[in-house]
This record gives structure tokens, C-alpha cells and sequence, in this order.
């Protein structure tokens, strides 16, 4: 054996030992898609428009607040889309003041004057950040609850072009409804100054207001029951100023939520109540008022919300609220859950197909090249060893689209052979010694598998891109396996060309 | 073995108006076709539910239409998995215009604008397979093992007095039992044989039943990811031809970038054809199928291609008909032989590899043959089509 000879060899089996080393035992290192081993997919949608709502609303808040400190006079401060407040009948002489208070305290806004008008709107590259929190947020949030909720492996993650897209796969979970409802509740907390309240229905709310209610007011529904609140829109602290939440009991000793505000939340919280004792604000949690208890003593930072809970009730809530609230609502844009046996179906029906495909094809490349049969075969199996090695290797998930990838590539992958083998035959009938023959049959074909291969995986690259989770597994098993091909083919099959064939000086016939 | 005794000498160009003819019949065809009866979409792009249902007794197609049309869903699809199993696709598919009525109506209640009406749906679906008898024993508070969760089962058990380490071996014990074709356990029989302890056997004959059914998968899609995933599938078609194009036009010319990337639209416009015509169900798979054949076909193209750039250097006093004809014969073995090994394999994935990959596998065998079709009738006619009309001098 000449000594180039021994480093090929020497690397071929230290792939070999690699690949083989990597993926076994498989059913410990190959990771299996949610298709195969059962489990939820989730797609949700961050309703982003509504954080950015809820900013805007408490800017409005704070807007109002400064003005009358300094002693300017408004007709009205409104919402306009979700992005834009209007400051409506100020008079011209507060002008000088009110560019004051806008320029220090909303850089965040761009702000037009026109004749009667302050339009204050979100500055984009803001708007965006927020947004972009928003989901960053959510998706933190979301993890934090599964986490507690003690799933294996979850994968959780953005997903798409839009940005505020969440992916969410659970394996081996198989109760839809309990974990959807835990990923999706807001637990968004606000507290909202009482207005009026509280109503038997929503229609006698309206009916105060001769049912026209004005944009800065807002009717939410008890908890539990359909009378109604009337409610100022902005919030006067949110969940976003919560600093922790615990299992608590009030003065009688019945299970209650406790919480702490953080202390930006605490310092508006003493603000509101010491200007507000006698009036009534509200506990609301995703939109539905958990209580109204008058202001009695200036709050700050510590408080307690209770009600008729029991005490799974309160851990759930306080889990929820310990986790984050979600700073937006979100929205289920796909489900699917697959059951456990569906999956091993799947797995059994998959490898079966895998191995007849494999058969067959192993016994067409015997007939048809006899010896160089045997070479490309070799090639072949090794092919499938490197697949699995890669494919555990980058931990890639196996999905049921995947094993159609590995059954593809089990096709194709002779195709860097065939092309080899005929491109010899081709030299051999131009009178070649078949020495010659498979020297230029390799180097002539080379270049040819180059160019097929990589188009293929161009195609296969945005495959990846445009695919969801199963359709991403197909792509990846192809591009591994079209890049193994040319391994195998192109460096194996020479290899053992050479070690047959090398030694011979002469060299009449071979079998192709 | 060789297929032909000699190089094959057969005039390919010279069919190339037939062959011209016969794709752009198909095309045309095709295109009738779409605008009479349109695709058919799955839920993937349309929205919609699919549930797949299992059961323990023999069932068909008309009793559970009976059961739907209790529940208003009638109308809802009902396939039955492979010929003899007892399963059933039911894909229940509100239009996607109906839903965006429902949603300009009901504005401003967040609560709503979920999955919502999908949802319900399933729901609704799923409790109508359930019979009197066991409606009353789930009320009593038993539980339907072929319906619980491996997690509510050991849950179950733990209440009902069992202890958290039996509760848990048995959970899985019967978790694992029914990891068979049918998802379902079919009598206490088979539960015995898992030789449970009898404390817990003994819980589970008292309190559980086994219900006549289950549902091994259940798909809710909503329609904003229904049209999202048609312009993000044109989209990732688009740039995908655009990246091979780019890379032809860079290893090869430009003549030979502008004959590939029209065979491929020829190879997409005659596969979609055929899912028309055959009413083939437009899912991911099958837009993840088509793209796959698109880089196979390619492939195949790229090789006879090679040929040609060859043979253009070695016969420069030959017409560009009778190079590429020699090319195409030249490199015909090989297109048949890596068409037949990867036909062998995607047939072995159509016979054995169940329902959910079997739409896939048909396209890949159709799109394969296409490919094959293609490389040698429709990308080369193309090179000369261009070389006709643009370049003055014999060169390509």
C-alpha cells in the first residue's frame, strides 16, 4: 500500500468511527421531531399593537398629570390609532410652557403643533423597540410558565418574517386544553381608578352616560359575574411594575394573592392613592375587575388582593403573575397536537419504506455494475452511517418529512456513482486502459457532480427558509445527504478503486 | 449491464416541437382546469380542522356523517386512513372569507380573534363521538383511558388511592400499550396482560372504561397562516429559481441559466397540472414535494448541460442540433439509471410509508418522471430556442 493510501484510509474510518459513535445508540442521540414522538405545536401571534396601546395609554396618563401640575388648561388629551395622542384646546399663551414639558418628558414623541392642535406621535425606531419587546418579552414570559410546568425538551422560539410570531413545541404533552390556557392568559394585572360602579349590566353603564361612553373611559365586567365597572381607560400601574407575587392569606385567614411592586410602580402607586383616599380602585386581571376596594391610607409598595379563591387558585394565579404577565394578548394562530401512537406508526411505517427502498436499490446497483456495484454499495451504506452521524451531531431533529429526506437521499445519492461508473464506461469504449478509464472517469465527473449537487442544494436551502418545523427536518436530511454523497462517491469509491485495482500492474478487465 | 449496446443515437431535438406541444397541451389544460375547479386546498392554507379518528369497531363513512350532521359539520370531509383500518381523516374548512366577515364585525373583543371558531369546531367534532353510555359514565366520574393522557391517568390513579410509584409504572405501562396501529386498548383483557399490581387493576375495573375511540392527532389552523403561507411558498419558489439562476448564469453562460430556469417553470406549471387535475390536496408537504423535484430536475438538467459546454469545445464544426442530441445521448444512460434508483425509493416510500407521507410520495413519483421528461425533451429545445433568436454566431 503506497503511503497517500494510508491517511485516505486512515480518514475514511475515522469518519466511519465518528458517524458511528455519534448516533449510537440512536434511540438516545437521534432527536425525533414532534411528529414522531407525539406532543403539541403552537403557533402564536403577539398582538404587539396592543402593547403599544397600553404604552400609549399611560403616556396619556402621564401627559394629563403634567399639564395640570404646571396649571395648563386643555379641553381634552385623546388617543388617536394606537400610536398618536392629540392634545385638543390649549391656549396659545401656555405655549412656551407646554413645548417645555413635551421637549423633557416625551422625547419618545414626535411632536407637531398646528392652530388648535399638539399631535404627539410614537417615534418609529421607538415604536419598533417596543414592539420588538413586546414579543421578546411574551417569549420570555412563555418559557418561564413552561419551565414550571415541567416539560422536557420544549422548543421555544420566534418564528417567521413578521417578527411577533411565536413557535412553541411541547413533546409529550397531550392535554391541549390545560396548556394552552396556562401559555395564553395574559395574567396582564392593572390596576384602573373607579370611575362609577358598579352596574348590574353593561347597558345600565352605558344608559349613565345617555350610551355614548367618552373615549377615556372604559366598562369591564366583574370576575365571575355580569356586573359592570366604568373604569378610567389609562391603568394607573401595570403588571410590567410588579416585582414579585406570593401565596398569601388575608385578615381572616382565607387564601389571598400578595404582591409587591417594583419601585418606579411603588412611587406612582403612592402618588395616585394620596391623592385619591376615599375613592375606589380597581384589581383587574386580563380585563375582567378582580375587585374594587375603596382607597383607604396612601399605598406604596406592598398589597394584597383578595376574594373567594381557593388555594389552587391562588398558586396558579401567583405562578401566572410570577412568570410575567405577558405585556401583550396573544393570539393562537395553529395547533396540532400529535398523539403518541400516531408517532411510533409513523416511525415503524417510515423505517420499513427506509429499508425496502435501501434493498432495492443496493440490489439494482449489483445487477446493473457487478463489481463496481459492490463499490458504490459500500459508498451507499456509508453514506446512510455519515447521515446519521451529521444529523446527530448538529442534534437536528428527525421529522417524518426527514425520513422521505433519508429514503430521497438513499436514491440519489448513487447518482454521483452512476455518473462516475458511466463516464468510465465511456473512456473504456473510447479505448482507454481501464487504469486510464477510471482515472479521467473520476476527474471528468467530478465537476459535473459539483455543479448538479449544489443547484440541488440552492433548492433545498430555501426549502429550509420557507418550511416549519417538519418540512425544515426534509431539507437538512437532504443537504446532509447530498453532501455526504460527494464524500462517499467522489473520495470512498476512488479509495476502493485503488485498493482493488492499485496494486496490479496489469490490468486487462474490470467489473463494470 | 448496459441498457444500450452502443451510444444511442436517437434525434431528441428533432421531437422538440412535439414535445413543445405536448407540455404546453398539459400547461393549457392545467390552466382550464384551475379556473373551472380551483385548487384544492388543505387546511394549511385554507384554515381550518383536521382530526384524525380511530375506533374500535368497524365504522364507515356514512355513520359518521350521521354523527356529524348532529353537530352542523356534515358537510365536513371524511376520508378513511389506507382500506381496511378503521381510521379516518374528518377536515372541517370554514373559508377564509367567511372568517374575515366575522372578524370586521366583532372588532375590538380581543377574546375573540383567536383560533376561536376552529377551535369550537374541534371541540365540537370531537365530543359528538361520544355515546350515551359513556357521556353517563364520564359524568359518573369515571375516565376513558383510550382518551386520557398518560399524565391524567397516573393523576387518576394517585386520587383513587394508588400509590405515586405504581400510578406512575402503570401510566406508562398503558401509555406504551397503546403505541399500536390503533392508538386504542381494546378490552380489559389486554389490560391484564400488562400485569399491573392488582391494587391498581382493580381501580382502573371499578372507575375507567375504554372508550370506542380515539383521536391520535388533531390540527387547527388559522386562516391568517393560511395566506401567510401561500405568498411565503411563491416567495421561497421565487428565490430559489433566482439562486439557481444566479449560479448557472456564473458556472455555465447565460443561454444555459435562461433553458434551465424555463424548464423548471415548465416542470412546475406540468406538476401542478396534475394536482389539479387529479385534485391532489394543496398542504405544505406537497409545495415542500414540488420544490424538491424542482432541485432534482435541476440537477438532472445541469448534468445533460455539462455535456454540452463539453461537447461544444470538442465538435466546433458541428450544428448545436447535432451537439446536443450526441450530448443527451451520451449522458441517457445515467439519466435513466439515477431516475430508476431514486423512483425505486420514493415507490418503497408510497407503498410503506402510511397515509400522512403518501401525497408526497405521488408527487415526487409524477414529478420525477416529469424531471426526467424535462432534461431531456424540454431544457436542451430551450438552448436552441435561445440560440436561434439571440446570438448571431454558432456558439452556445
Amino acid at each position: 500500500m503506497k503511503k497517500s493510501m494510508g491517511w485516505k484510509v486512515g480518514l475514511i474510518l475515522a469518519v466511519i468511527v465518528f458517524s458511528v459513535w455519534m448516533f449510537y445508540p440512536p434511540k438516545d442521540k437521534i432527536n425525533l421531531g414532534l411528529d414522531l414522538k407525539g406532543g403539541m405545536h403552537l403557533i402564536l401571534e403577539v398582538q404587539t399593537d396592543e402593547a403599544i396601546r397600553i404604552q400609549t395609554d399611560q403616556s396619556i396618563e402621564q401627559l394629563k398629570s403634567s399639564l395640570k401640575e404646571d396649571g395648563i388648561k386643555f379641553e381634552k388629551v385623546k388617543r388617536v390609532g394606537v400610536n398618536k395622542i392629540e392634545i385638543i384646546g390649549t391656549s396659545f399663551d401656555d405655549e412656551r410652557t407646554i413645548k417645555d414639558i413635551l421637549e423633557d418628558d416625551f422625547r419618545d414623541w414626535r411632536i407637531t403643533y398646528s392652530s388648535n392642535r399638539i399631535i404627539l406621535s410614537l417615534r418609529p425606531n421607538i415604536e419598533m423597540k417596543m414592539r420588538d419587546q413586546s414579543v421578546d418579552q411574551a417569549l420570555q414570559t412563555i418559557r418561564n410558565r413552561v419551565d414550571e410546568f415541567g416539560v422536557a425538551e420544549p422548543v421555544i422560539q420566534k418564528e417567521g418574517l413578521s417578527g411577533d410570531r411565536l413557535l412553541v413545541q411541547l413533546p409529550g404533552v397531550d392535554d391541549p386544553a390545560r396548556v394552552k390556557s396556562l401559555i395564553k392568559s395574559t395574567a396582564m394585572l392593572e390596576w384602573k381608578h373607579v370611575v362609577a360602579g358598579s352596574f348590574p349590566s353593561k347597558e345600565d353603564a352605558l344608559e349613565k352616560y345617555g350610551g355614548n361612553l367618552p373615549d377615556d373611559l372604559v366598562i369591564l365586567k366583574e370576575k365571575g359575574s355580569k356586573s359592570c365597572y366604568v373604569l378610567r381607560a389609562a391603568s394607573v400601574v401595570t403588571g410590567k411594575d410588579l416585582k414579585t407575587a406570593r401565596s398569601s392569606v388575608d385578615e381572616y385567614g382565607a387564601p389571598a394573592i400578595g404582591f409587591s411592586l417594583n419601585s418606579r410602580g411603588a412611587r406612582k402607586f403612592e402618588k395616585y392613592t394620596s391623592k385619591n383616599i376615599g375613592q375606589r380602585c380597581a384589581i383587574i386581571l386580563d380585563n375582567r375587575v378582580l375587585l374594587a376596594p375603596s382607597i383607604s391610607t396612601v399605598i406604596s409598595g406592598d398589597g394584597i388582593i383578595t376574594g373567594r379563591y381557593t388555594s389552587d387558585e391562588v398558586s396558579d394565579m401567583v405562578l401566572m403573575l410570577r412568570s410575567g404577565a405577558l405585556p401583550a394578548p396573544m393570539k393562537y394562530l395553529e395547533e396540532r397536537t400529535i398523539g403518541p401512537s400516531l408517532g411510533a406508526d409513523s416511525i415503524r411505517k417510515g423505517l420499513y419504506a427506509c429499508i425496502t427502498g435501501l434493498i432495492l436499490v443496493l440490489i439494482f446497483m449489483l445487477v446493473f455494475y457487478k463489481g463496481a456495484g459492490i463499490n458504490s454499495n459500500v459508498a451507499l451504506i456509508l453514506n446512510i452511517i455519515i447521515l446519521m452521524g451529521i444529523l446527530s451531531y448538529f442534534k437536528a431533529t428527525l421529522t417524518l418529512p426527514g425520513i422521505a429526506g433519508v429514503i430521497l437521499t438513499i436514491g440519489m445519492a448513487v447518482d454521483a456513482n452512476v455518473l462516475i461508473f458511466e463516464r468510465i464506461k465511456e473512456e473504456i469504449r473510447f479505448g482507454k486502459s481501464p487504469k486510464s478509464a477510471i482515472e479521467s472517469g473520476f476527474k471528468k465527473a467530478f465537476l459535473t457532480i459539483f455543479d448538479a449537487n449544489l443547484t440541488t442544494i440552492i433548492a433545498a436551502i430555501f426549502l429550509y427558509q420557507f418550511g416549519t418545523g417538519p418540512i425544515k427536518g426534509f431539507s437538512v436530511t437532504l443537504i446532509i445527504g447530498i453532501v455526504a454523497s460527494m464524500f462517499t462517491a467522489v473520495f470512498v469509491s476512488r479509495v476502493i478503486f485503488d485498493l482493488i485495482y492499485g496494486k496490479r500492474k496489469k490490468l486487462k478487465k474490470i467489473s463494470i | 449491464m448496459r441498457i444500450f449496446k452502443k451510444e444511442p443515437d436517437f434525434n431528441f431535438m428533432g421531437k422538440r416541437f412535439l414535445a413543445f406541444a405536448l407540455s404546453g397541451l398539459i400547461i393549457v389544460a392545467g390552466a382550464i382546469a384551475l379556473t373551472t375547479k380551483g385548487f384544492n386546498l388543505g387546511i394549511d392554507f385554507s384554515g381550518g380542522t383536521l382530526i384524525e379518528v380511530s375506533f374500535k369497531n368497524y365504522t364507515n363513512e356514512n355513520n359518521l356523517r350521521k354523527v356529524l350532521k348532529k353537530v352542523g359539520f356534515g358537510k365536513s370531509e371524511i376520508q378513511r386512513v389506507g382500506r381496511k383500518e378503521n381510521k379516518f381523516f374528518i377536515k372541517t374548512i370554514k373559508s377564509i372569507e367567511e372568517e374575515n366577515k366575522s372578524q370586521h364585525k366583532s372588532e375590538s373583543v380581543i377574546e375573540n380573534q383567536d383560533l376561536g371558531e376552529h377551535e369550537k369546531v374541534a371541540e365540537m367534532i370531537k365530543s359528538s363521538f361520544i355515546s350515551e353510555k359513556e357521556r353517563a359514565s364520564l359524568k359518573g366520574g369515571k375516565i376513558d383511558i383510550n382518551n386520557a393522557s398518560e399524565n391524567k391517568i397516573k393523576n387518576f390513579l394517585i386520587t383513587k388511592g394508588a400509590s405515586e410509584e405504581d400510578a406512575m409504572e402503570s401510566s406508562l405501562k398503558i401509555n406504551d400499550l397503546k403505541k399500536n396501529e390503533t392508538g386504542l386498548i381494546n378490552s380489559f383483557k389486554d389490560l391484564e396482560e400488562l400485569k399491573l399490581r392488582r391494587r391498581v387493576m382493580t381501580i382502573l375495573k371499578d372507575n375507567t372504561f375504554l372508550g370506542n375511540f380515539t383521536f391520535l392527532s388533531t390540527e387547527i389552523v388559522g386562516p391568517k397562516v393560511g395566506s401567510d403561507l401561500r405568498s411565503k411558498a411563491i416567495l421561497a419558489t421565487f428565490w430559489a429559481l433566482l439562486g439557481m439562476l444566479i449560479y448557472i448564469a456564473f458556472r455555465f453562460k447565460f443561454v444555459y441559466a435562461f433553458a434551465a430556469v424555463i424548464t423548471l417553470f415548465h416542470d412546475i406549471l406540468v406538476i401542478l397540472s396534475f394536482i389539479v387535475f387529479f385534485n391532489v390536496e394543496m398542504s405544505l408537504t406537497v409545495v415542500a414535494a414540488i420544490l424538491t423535484l424542482v432541485g432534482y430536475s435541476l440537477n438532472d438538467t445541469i448534468v445533460v448541460f455539462d455535456r454540452v459546454r463539453d461537447n461544444v469545445k470538442l465538435m466546433r464544426r458541428e450544428k448545436v442540433e447535432s451537439i446536443i442530441n450526441r450530448s443527451i445521448n451520451q449522458t441517457l444512460t445515467r439519466t435513466i439509471v439515477t431516475s430508476g434508483t431514486t423512483l425505486l425509493t420514493v415507490l418503497a416510500l408510497f407503498f410503506f410509508g402510511g397515509e400522512i407521507i403518501h401525497t408526497f410520495s405521488l408527487i415526487l413519483i409524477v414529478g420525477i418522471l416529469i424531471g426526467t421528461y424535462s432534461s431531456i425533451f424540454q431544457s436542451c429545445a430551450w438552448l436552441k430556442v435561445w440560440e436561434k433568436y439571440f446570438i448571431r454566431r454558432k456558439k452556445i
